[in-house]
């Protein structure tokens, strides 16, 4: 198996990669148009997997990748336990400020509310950011976009006095010292 | 759109702001989305370019090819009785050529497929990793390019048809009990043939109708266009309306097997004239016919 | 115009709706233009039935041109209930032949000997499907026309779709339609819905169907990954491989509209059988709901419709 590594190789000039990873391939396609709509001064390369690891025929061509997004819907299981799967084909470096997830139906009623606890404490024990969404709407997929951009322009080394090192210790998501939640373990 | 948006700035500069930018993104997602497709109709452009010169090429070599081997076997049917009661080395030097003669049928035949494909004739693929294939049988009339009808074949154990495309009208069931388990080449040139006339009567009936609009009328087709009746008035002295019946009972054919002429003037039909007619739309597809009779002026 | 000419009418007219009855009155041809501009089409549909009335009394109309109009109507709203599909099997040489008016005739004369008060009326549509409408009747009662079957047969071909066909009537119009088409038998073919296009459609293979090819240009004409050259699908052959299988199981563009399927799954143990697919792993876990729902609902029937994720709550047992 070959891990994907965020420094194996060289950046390009004025470019930032990104990976958005989901297992149904809907709203990846929605957010990557309008990535790709909204950036106008760097050269945003959007690729688009449903699951980890990337294929390796075309491993050479690559451009290293910049951030890693994981989209779980809520509203599905295999949507988080194929990202379980796909998290391990991640170099540890990903986890420092490369990565995030995007997680869309929160608000939804009808999903079970243990799948969005896990998913917390996944987050948590990654100490990553996560980033909820609306996938339904065009001013939710509009806002995702801007955040996700915003995120990997830092992450790309294209904000000068930025790392995304920097940015997701203050952004990752941590466990509140509620009581509630050492219950449920 | 830009007017409205610049008409109502009450919801505070930002949101303002936010239109205008989500304005500027439109507008040149619309100009970068013309200037795709324009370069993408001329990448399309340079491609037919390409794979016209490619054809003509393809077409070249198979003639070369086929003209060479046609010499090749006049040379080889003479010398080689002679080489037969010779020496060893005349045998091996046979055998090289038996070879070569080997190579060159085997090069023959893929050109022979290749052009095959070129003109239109069935396309065998193989699916389900060798368990089935697919067969599409293009058709054609005077030149023209008509549907492509598919078979899907399990070769498994017998051959048996998975799934096709082909009309419910065509006798599929009766050319299958004759020859698919038997000849599975002949089946299909049979059912080839089949289609190729079938979509032939259609496109002449098709025809008809454009081309002799206003002077020709189709008065009654069914699905399988194997009885097809158009009228016509006929130029003489009394303008009478002519019916001809034309009917395929050959179904493989697309010309038809016999026709009918029919008209209020009993004497009409068997005038020698109307016979002559009748022949004509006997030997020449309906629309070329008809066509005919009225640049003679014998219909309107 | 006798009175069950009119009751027939009034009938017809209820069940147009408002918005189709003056292109139906007009394809009609019953009335003259004249007497067509003086209906008002924006008046209640019961007052429009009753002018309509007088003025098919004044044309001298009768129960013949009233189930004209039904049928026209029918034509060209082929969704008014259930449709059955039957197919005609062991052609004779005559059925890649015969024509309408020998179809006609036949038809006529072999249901007429079959049961005496039996009304017929066949009309070829566009398309070249015969339409039929047949009002039963028996030996004592006259034509019941207010519940007609319609039946429709493509010439040359074995499929025969029928609507409203009580039990009783079924081995008749079967005796009849048999020798008429030049068939040697009929059998029933398991399909039905309210879309008589889509039966046609799916049975005579008008939808696209998708065959692999050699060269299979569609696929990288019809893919929509490549939306900007910026975007790069990582599993684009995956994606394509899937679009390729959907497309060649179903079809591809507009398909047929079909509303329901029914599957039977018949053993002397069901759930055992369905527990040893999961225990030995033929069927990957966790089981959809649709099969492991069975025990948990105690209940064996479901439907799945196009609403809300799941399964839908058809009543069943409270458990």
């Amino acid at each position: 198996m070959s891990l994907l590594k965020p420094f194996n190789k060289l950046p390009e000039l004025n470019t930032a990669n990104i990976l958005l990873v989901e297992n149904e391939t809907q709203f990846q396609k929605k957010l990557a148009d309008t990535i790709v709509q909204l950036e106008n001064d760097v050269n945003v390369i959007v690729r688009l997997a449903r699951s980890l690891p990337l294929p390796v025929e075309i491993a050479e061509k690559r451009q290293r990748i910049d951030l890693v997004v994981f989209i779980v819907h809520l509203s599905s299981e295999q949507s988080l336990l194929s990202t379980e799967v796909s998290l391990k084909q991640l170099e540890s470096g990903y986890f420092m400020g490369k990565m995030c997830f995007l997680v869309t139906g929160a608000r939804c009623g009808t999903v079970p509310s243990e799948r969005l606890t896990s998913l917390k404490k996944m987050a948590a024990s990654l100490n990553s950011p996560l980033l909820m969404t609306e996938d339904g709407t065009t001013e939710g997929v509009n806002t995702a976009a801007q955040r996700v951009l915003n995120m990997l322009k830092i992450s790309a080394g294209l904000v000068p006095m930025a790392t995304g090192l920097y940015l997701s210790s203050l952004i990752r998501y941590t466990v509140p010292a509620d009581p509630d939640w050492q219950d449920q373990d | 759109m830009m007017e409205n948006t610049i008409e109502c700035p009450r919801e505070g500069v930002l949101s303002h702001l936010d239109v205008l930018e989500m304005e500027a993104l439109k507008l040149s997602r619309r100009q970068q989305l013309s200037l795709q497709q324009q370069s993408r109709v001329d990448d399309l452009r340079i491609m037919v370019e390409k794979l016209r010169a490619q054809r003509d090429q393809l077409k070249a070599r198979v003639k070369t090819t086929m003209s060479l081997q046609q010499l090749k076997a006049v040379i080889d049917q003479g010398p080689e009785e002679c080489d037969d009661d010779g020496e060893e080395e005349g045998c091996s030097g046979s055998m090289q050529l038996h070879l070569l003669l080997l190579k060159a049928r085997q090069t023959q035949v893929k050109y022979l497929l290749q052009a095959h494909h070129v003109i239109g004739g069935y396309d065998v693929t193989e699916t389900r990793r060798g368990q089935g294939v697919c067969v599409s049988i293009a058709t054609a009339f005077e030149g023209c390019y008509l549907e492509t009808y598919n078979l899907e074949l399990d070769v498994t154990r017998t051959v048996r048809i998975c799934r096709h495309n082909i009309p419910p009208f065509i006798p599929l069931e009766k050319l299958v009990q004759e020859n698919l388990q038997t000849d599975l080449s002949n089946f299909l040139s049979t059912l080839s043939q089949h289609l190729n006339a079938f979509a032939g009567r259609r496109q002449q009936v098709r025809l008809i109708q454009a081309v002799l609009r206003g002077s020709v009328k189709v008065m009654e087709s069914n699905a399988l266009f194997n009885t097809v009746v158009v009228m016509c008035t006929e130029l003489g002295e009394n303008h009478r309306a002519v019916l001809c019946t034309l009917e395929y009972t050959d179904l493989s054919r697309y010309l038809p097997t016999k026709v009918t002429i029919e008209s209020e003037d009993k004497a009409l039909p068997s005038s020698p004239q109307w016979k002559e007619n009748q022949s004509l739309l006997l030997e020449t597809p309906a629309h070329t016919a008809l066509q005919a009779l009225k640049e003679k002026g014998q219909i309107a | 115009m006798d009175d069950s000419a009119k009751q027939v009418l009034r009938r017809i007219i209820r069940r147009i709706p408002s918005n189709k009855l003056q292109i139906t009155l007009r394809k009609w041809e019953c009335l003259s233009k004249k007497q067509f501009r003086s209906l008002d089409f924006t008046q209640p549909k019961w007052l429009i039935c009753e002018n309509l009335l007088s003025l098919c009394e004044e044309n001298d109309l009768s129960l013949k041109h009233v189930t004209e109009l039904e049928m026209i109507f029918h034509i060209e709203h082929p969704t008014q209930g259930t449709w059955y599909v039957s197919q005609l099997i062991d052609a004779e040489e005559e059925a890649l032949t015969s024509d309408l008016l020998n179809f006609r005739e036949s038809f006529k004369v072999h249901l007429k000997s079959l049961i005496s008060h039996v009304s017929v009326k066949i009309k070829k549509h566009e398309d070249d499907a015969i339409w039929i409408r047949i009002a039963w009747g028996d030996n004592f009662t006259k034509p019941n026309h207010f519940k007609p079957t319609y039946v429709v047969h493509h010439l040359q071909t074995p499929y025969v779709f029928v609507t409203g066909l009580a039990a009783k009537h079924r081995p008749l119009l079967h005796q009849a339609l048999i020798p008429s088409a030049h068939y040697g038998s009929i059998k029933d073919v398991h399909l039905s819905g309210r879309c008589l296009t889509a039966l046609r459609d799916l049975l005579m293979r008008r939808y696209k169907q998708v065959f692999p090819e050699k060269h299979p240009r569609l696929l990288e004409e019809r893919s929509p990954l490549p939306s900007h050259p910026n975007i790069e699908n990582e599993h684009a052959k995956h994606a394509e491989n899937r679009l390729q299988m959907a497309a060649e199981a179903f079809g591809d563009g507009m398909l047929p509209k079909l509303q329901t399927a029914v599957y039977k799954l018949e053993t002397s143990n069901l759930l055992e059988s369905l527990k040893y697919c999961v225990s030995s792993g033929m069927a990957s876990a966790p089981v959809t709901p649709l099969l492991s729902s069975i025990p948990r609902k105690g209940r064996n029937y479901f439907v799945i419709t196009d609403k809300g994720p799941g399964i839908n709550p058809t009543p069943g047992p409270n458990i």
